[in-house]
């Protein structure tokens, strides 16, 4: 089937791309990790920056020619060359830039590589929706898992090419991994673990709310005004009580609890999970149509039959919602913690803020994004897996 | 077998049932009718408890009622609702054996049993089991509804208005069904409903209810024939000769040798039969009615082949479960003056004339007990 209109989504990320690499500055190069940096441009960068610039010619060329398959592959793969391309450029440009500096000198990413590795992402990410919309025709799921891998591989080999590793961000990173990777540990067990205890608290206080208009109202309220506070406050809040605790009690002081630390922040995030998952388990609980509940009751079943036979599978997907949209809140405030002495991915961003170096921020900051889009992603794979196939929409 | 001792239900300051004393007979259906808010649905959902009595006693079985578990009270009730209520995350075949597994069947009993139920709602099992409710059209939802009251076999069924949600063609297919299946099975039946003529076909006895009290409870023809009040009789309506129709299956007065021929036949052999009898059915091999063909319309030197009238069966046809009011409102609504008897496969049983509907509503004008068949005239010209 030829398409006759061009692709827009593909088009902007294109025209995005392209502007970034004509107009902005790809990095600054700066005397030292603080110092204000010097801008340049792209075209500095030298030979390496054709296959950028290819790959962008052919993305805008293939926007508007064949059919949806073909276009689909011809996006795909210009948009991973492009973000491959944009990776060994920059390698490149660093190289250049460092050779002529001197050796404190720092080489950071400017906003033209961002915006160009956003529009090479756009075009892909067209390109792989193209794909998937005509299906078979397309290739199977697995041809279609080739370009993010591709991508990976491609990035892996920018790295390994040597100029990246210049990058302030990469010198960062190889001053951090010791810390880094725990960090990043630190982070996800923090963010999970609490992400488990709200389900634990949030799934039964939301069956007793769909149950009892007194308990909802009370969990809908707390849980609510709870999501108002903000972060930071909470956290101070909790230091006086948890410190007292700890004085008070020997055993607790054992157990870890004290003002600062994990366990705030633990409490903090927990409080945190409860509403979306407490509302959204009462919601779909609610949502289940009464002719089904009387229907099971009118056969015979007990209320603790009815709820997990019936109304907690039916509510299932909606408590996976909540438990995603808990989880991807999670990854983020889990980064306001550091504050209370939790050392996870959020201490490069306040010690990055302190120091005033944006690079060892962005070394906080990404990964936290990073998780937040890996969380959202697989979560709503498993809320779709726990969907039962008859509810599932046609 | 059930038995209403003075039951009452008060809600703060409104009597929803008021003292009410009924019994209901082994194998009766009884159907209890009256406007809404009468108290009829409220009625049906004490017997299963699902809401509790203020005060009276019900026996079913001789067992009071109130002394079993619910639970286990009501995996012995059959019951069927108007919303159906399936299980939208189950297949149908699971849907169907939601009481079996509550009372432990092993999966081939229950798979066996869905299949049974299935065939008895007139479902292909192959095609049926597997799908899911979002997958079924209402009729469809309505006979496994059906179905699933009866998967444990149980020896009563309570069942509110469960035919009220689908169209009046498909309602009236699934009362046919209904009424079929109760002559099978035998079930004692208690039945809510709104609609009369629903009541009259099904009932063995109607319990007409108002403000929560009974107002009459009896036999469908003496309803009709005797109404205790003003009430009962503007219920009923004025059509009541109209509605003894209600009562009487198609299948009770319909001449079983109607004239046929078979559509292969030559134009010869079929304009010698249209000529002994002016009117003839046409079939297929298998028995099946595919049209017909008046002598009417061969004048004017017009070709066998061009006088062939096609028919559809849904259209032009009503089943032997059909009521005869039924089959005088389609002939009316088509202008014959008879209509073929077809069975659900599209075989050609017989058929019905305006002369054995007349025959049947002066048999019961005169009171003369059940309809016997009237003599037929083969020769009505359609």
């Amino acid at each position: 089937m030829l398409t006759r209109s061009p692709d827009r989504v593909a088009l902007t990320g294109a025209s995005i791309a392209l502007v970034s690499v004509l107009f902005l500055p790809a990095a600054s190069l700066r005397p030292n990790r603080l110092a204000q940096g010097v801008a340049h441009s792209w075209l500095e960068a030298g030979p390496v920056l054709a296959i950028p610039v290819l790959a962008l010619l052919i993305a805008l060329f293939s926007a508007f020619i064949g059919t949806r398959a073909v276009r689909g592959h011809a996006l795909s793969s210009t948009g991973v060359l492009l973000i491959g391309g944009v990776a060994f450029s920059l390698g490149s440009l660093s190289d250049s830039l460092l050779a002529k500096a001197d050796v404190i000198a720092r080489v950071s990413i400017g906003s033209g590589t961002w915006l160009t590795l956003a529009g090479a992402a756009i075009i892909a990410f067209s390109g792989y929706q193209a794909l998937s919309d005509v299906g078979r025709r397309g290739g199977s799921a697995r041809t279609r898992l080739l370009y993010p891998v591709f991508t990976l591989v491609l990035l892996g080999a920018a790295v390994a090419d040597g100029g990246l590793a210049e990058v302030s961000l990469a010198v960062e990173y190889g001053i951090r991994t010791t810390v880094f990777w725990p960090a990043v540990g630190a982070h996800l067990r923090l963010a999970g673990v609490s992400l488990m205890l709200g389900l634990c608290i949030g799934v039964p206080l939301g069956i007793l709310a769909a149950r009892n208009s007194h308990v909802r109202r009370v969990a809908l309220g707390l849980t609510g005004i709870v999501q108002t506070i903000p972060s930071l406050a909470m956290l101070g809040l909790l230091i006086a009580p948890l410190a007292a605790l700890s004085a008070a009690y020997p055993t607790l002081r054992e157990m870890g609890v004290r003002g600062i630390g994990d366990t705030p922040a633990m409490i903090a995030l927990t409080l945190y999970a409860l509403l979306p998952i407490v509302r959204n388990t009462y919601v779909g609980l609610a949502e289940v149509d009464p002719a089904v509940v009387d229907a099971g009751h009118g056969m015979g079943m007990s209320r603790a039959q009815l709820l997990w036979r019936v109304e907690m599978p039916l509510a299932l997907p909606l408590v996976f919602e909540g438990v995603r949209a808990g989880a991807v809140l999670l990854v983020g405030i889990t980064a306001v913690t550091a504050l209370v002495g939790a050392r996870n991915l959020g201490s490069f961003i306040f010690e990055g803020l302190g120091q005033a170096a944006p690079d060892l921020i962005l070394l906080g900051a990404l990964p936290i994004i990073a998780l937040a889009i890996v969380a959202d992603i697989g979560l709503t794979l498993l809320a779709n897996a726990v969907t039962p196939r008859g509810v599932r929409s046609a | 077998m059930i038995h209403l001792q003075g039951v009452t239900k008060r809600y703060g300051d409104t009597l929803a049932v008021d003292e009410l004393t009924l019994d209901v007979a082994e194998g009766e259906v009884c159907v209890l009718i009256g406007p809404s808010g009468c108290g009829k649905t409220t009625t049906l959902r004490m017997i299963n408890r699902l809401i509790t009595p203020t005060s009276g006693r019900i026996m079913i079985n001789d067992r009071d009622a109130s002394e079993l578990k619910a639970e286990e009270l009501r995996r012995s009730l059959g019951y069927a609702i108007q919303s159906v209520g399936l299980f939208p995350h189950l297949d149908v075949a699971a849907n169907i054996s939601v009481v079996p597994r509550l009372l432990g069947w092993d999966k081939p009993r229950m798979r066996d049993r869905a299949r049974e139920l299935l065939e008895l709602v007139g479902l292909d099992p192959e095609q049926y089991m597997t799908k899911y409710p979002s997958q079924l059209s209402g009729g469809e939802a309505q006979r496994i509804g059906v179905a699933r009251a009866l998967a444990a076999d149980p020896p009563v069924l309570l069942m509110d208005e469960p035919f009220g949600a689908v169209d009046p063609l498909n309602r009236e297919r699934l009362q046919g069904e209904f009424a079929r299946i109760q002559r099978e099975l035998h079930k004692t039946v208690v039945f809510v409903t709104h609609d009369i003529d629903e009541a009259i076909r099904l009932a063995d006895r109607i319990a007409i209810m108002r403000d929560g009290r009974l107002v009459q409870y009896d036999t469908p023809e003496a309803i009709l024939d005797s109404p205790v009040d003003h009430f009962v009789r503007d219920f009923v309506g004025s059509d009541r000769a109209l509605k003894r129709l209600v009562r009487v299956p198609v299948s009770d007065v319909m001449d079983t040798d109607p004239p046929v021929a078979r559509r292969a036949a030559t134009a010869e052999e079929m304009l010698a039969e249209v000529k002994r009898t002016r009117f003839v059915y046409l079939v297929d091999e298998d028995g099946r009615l595919t049209g017909w063909l008046d002598r009417a319309q061969l004048k004017g030197g017009c070709s066998v082949e061009d006088a062939l009238s096609d028919a559809d069966p849904h259209q032009v046809a009503v089943a032997p479960d059909a009521s005869l009011k039924e089959a005088l409102s389609r002939m009316l609504g088509l202008g014959f003056r008879s209509i073929a008897v077809v069975e659900s496969g599209g075989r050609l049983v017989g058929q019905v004339t305006l002369g054995s509907v007349e025959g049947a509503m002066t048999d019961s004008d005169d009171h003369q007990g059940a309809p016997v068949a009237p003599e037929l005239d083969s020769g009505d010209l359609a």
